[in-house]
């Protein structure tokens, strides 16, 4: 049974579009075929993270609009065998997306045997938000550790619990999980930054996985490979971690706690 | 609100007196300005009742009569008279008049004549909500008690025409007898609360941030026009 997997946070920057890109890819690597959707129509970001920006014909609107066929605006992933992007379309705005069309979309999807579809919220809490996680089973909420990010996160929680489909149908809800990302153990430990445990107790929905702050992510976007791919980081290995407690695999926290660095390490010049 | 109701079993004024200042101990404000049943169907029918003066007891008590159930035909315009309501439904057989001798003379200490107030409301189901109000959310319980059982968060919004519990931390907006109800109040475990009113009365978190202490439970009511925000502890 395929899931659909929204990844929002109502406000912006907190690294919805990185966690998509790292979230697919990781599900991919686990040998589940899988897709993702840009769903920020407009402000297009998602095909520069995954490095396919060279090779986008058509888009999402291209396809609710019944201009390509789906086989023809998937991109394979030129990392992942079982990984393919969905861009959404620059030069249109939000309300391109339609709820059919959308639905359309994930239903076509979902036939040809895409086991997990994810979709690459916008910020905010308007149409293109909407129709990202109008169709969700789940939902991974991204937060930064500060008070604005979590704010956001919990009204779009709020959203997700009012106008998802799931919601609106009744039955089972939209499952919540909290990723919070560019988490830096020692700002938190010196009172700089909410610590996780607080955010999580404000939000109060199950914490998927902490994503420490790296320079990684920015050196991995910039050469359009998913940071999950990057060897010896640590913020690759929080995220195989994520997809292993999405998995369903109980798997201990890293990288959440500061060590103060040691003698020989100060010496050496360690980071 | 409760509504009191008092069950007269005499017309003696300075019984009466004694028997309500026990209802009240040693409480000043014992009761406030509750609406008040009397019940007179207790007494004979050719009982006579001094009006002006049981009123004016009942109201130097804090109590507001409002309504006078199982009266006789014969009272009823004196009653109407006097500025109350007649309770038509509860319509009980009369007690035959009794012989004058067995009339105690003195007040009884026993029998209180007022008795333990009883709700008299038609209690209005209240409103439950058993998921976090978030951001943006907003709850509104009309003509009910809102009853939250998890956490309030910034942001959020919840409305009550009566009184509205928050068994958890209470971090949003709250207010409480929105139609009006200033004996409305709130209650929450942890106060945190960015805004709190009473029947449109209200006080923002800058303003009593320096006087209440965050984090614990908290009884919110309105006192004449000012918010009162206290701790809830056993002794209360």
């Amino acid at each position: 049974m395929a899931r659909i997997i929204v990844i929002t946070s109502g406000k912006g920057g907190v690294g919805k579009t990185t966690s998509s890109g790292s979230f697919a890819s990781g599900l991919a690597l686990r040998g589940h075929k899988t897709a993702v959707i840009d769903f920020d129509v407009g402000l297009r970001n998602l095909d520069l993270i995954m490095g396919c920006e060279r090779r986008v014909v058509y888009d999402l609107v291209n396809v609710i609009h019944g201009e390509a066929t789906l086989n023809q605006a998937l991109i394979k992933d030129k990392n992942c065998e079982n990984l393919f992007v969905l861009p959404a379309s620059q030069t249109r705005d939000k309300d391109a997306l339609t709820e059919e069309g959308v639905e359309q979309v994930l239903q076509g999807l979902i036939e040809m045997g895409f086991e997990y579809i994810v979709c690459d919220s916008p910020a905010g809490i308007e149409k293109g938000a909407l129709m990202a996680l109008t169709f969700a089973d789940e939902a991974i909420v991204v937060t930064n550790p500060e008070i604005s990010s979590v704010r956001d996160s919990d009204r779009i929680l709020g959203i997700i619990q009012a106008k998802s489909k799931r919601a609106k149908e009744g039955g089972e809800p939209v499952k919540e999980h909290l990723l919070v990302t560019r988490y830096s153990p020692k700002r938190a430990e010196d009172g700089e930054m909410l610590p996780y445990q607080d955010v999580q107790e404000i939000l109060r929905i199950p914490l998927l996985g902490v994503i420490p702050e790296s320079d990684d992510v920015l050196t991995a976007s910039n050469q359009g490979v998913p940071v999950i791919h990057m060897q010896d980081s640590d913020v690759s290995e929080a995220y195989k971690d994520v997809i292993s407690r999405f998995l369903g695999k109980e798997t201990p926290l890293r990288f959440t706690t500061y060590e103060k660095p040691g003698f020989f390490k100060r010496l050496l010049g360690g980071k | 609100m409760l509504t009191v109701t008092a069950v007269l079993h005499s017309t003696d004024i300075g019984g009466l007196e004694v028997a309500l200042s026990e209802a009240a101990g040693p409480e000043k404000d014992f009761f406030e300005n509750d609406f008040t049943v009397i019940d007179i169907g207790h007494l004979s029918e050719d009982a006579v009742i001094d009006w002006k003066q049981l009123l004016a007891l009942f109201r130097s008590c804090r109590l507001n009569p409002v309504l006078v159930r199982n009266a006789p035909q014969h009272m009823q315009e004196q009653i109407l008279s006097n500025g109350l309501a007649l309770d038509e439904i509860a319509a009980q057989p009369r007690i035959p008049p009794q012989p004058a001798a067995e009339v105690p003379q003195e007040p009884q200490p026993a029998p209180a004549p007022v008795q333990a107030p009883p709700v008299e409301v038609p209690a209005a189901p209240a409103v439950f909500v058993d998921t976090p109000v978030r951001s943006g959310q907003q709850v509104y319980a009309k003509n009910a008690d809102l009853i939250i059982t998890a956490v309030v968060n910034p942001g959020a919004e919840v409305i009550a025409d009566g009184s509205i519990h928050v068994y958890a931390p209470l971090k949003g907006r709250a207010a409480a007898g929105a139609s009006g109800n200033t004996q409305a109040r709130i209650f929450t475990m942890s106060m945190e609360a960015e805004l709190v009113s009473i029947a449109g009365v209200y006080s923002t978190n800058e303003a009593f941030a320096a006087t209440v202490e965050k984090g614990l439970p908290t009884q919110i009511r309105l006192d004449g026009n000012k918010i009162r925000i206290k701790p809830v502890n056993g002794a209360m």
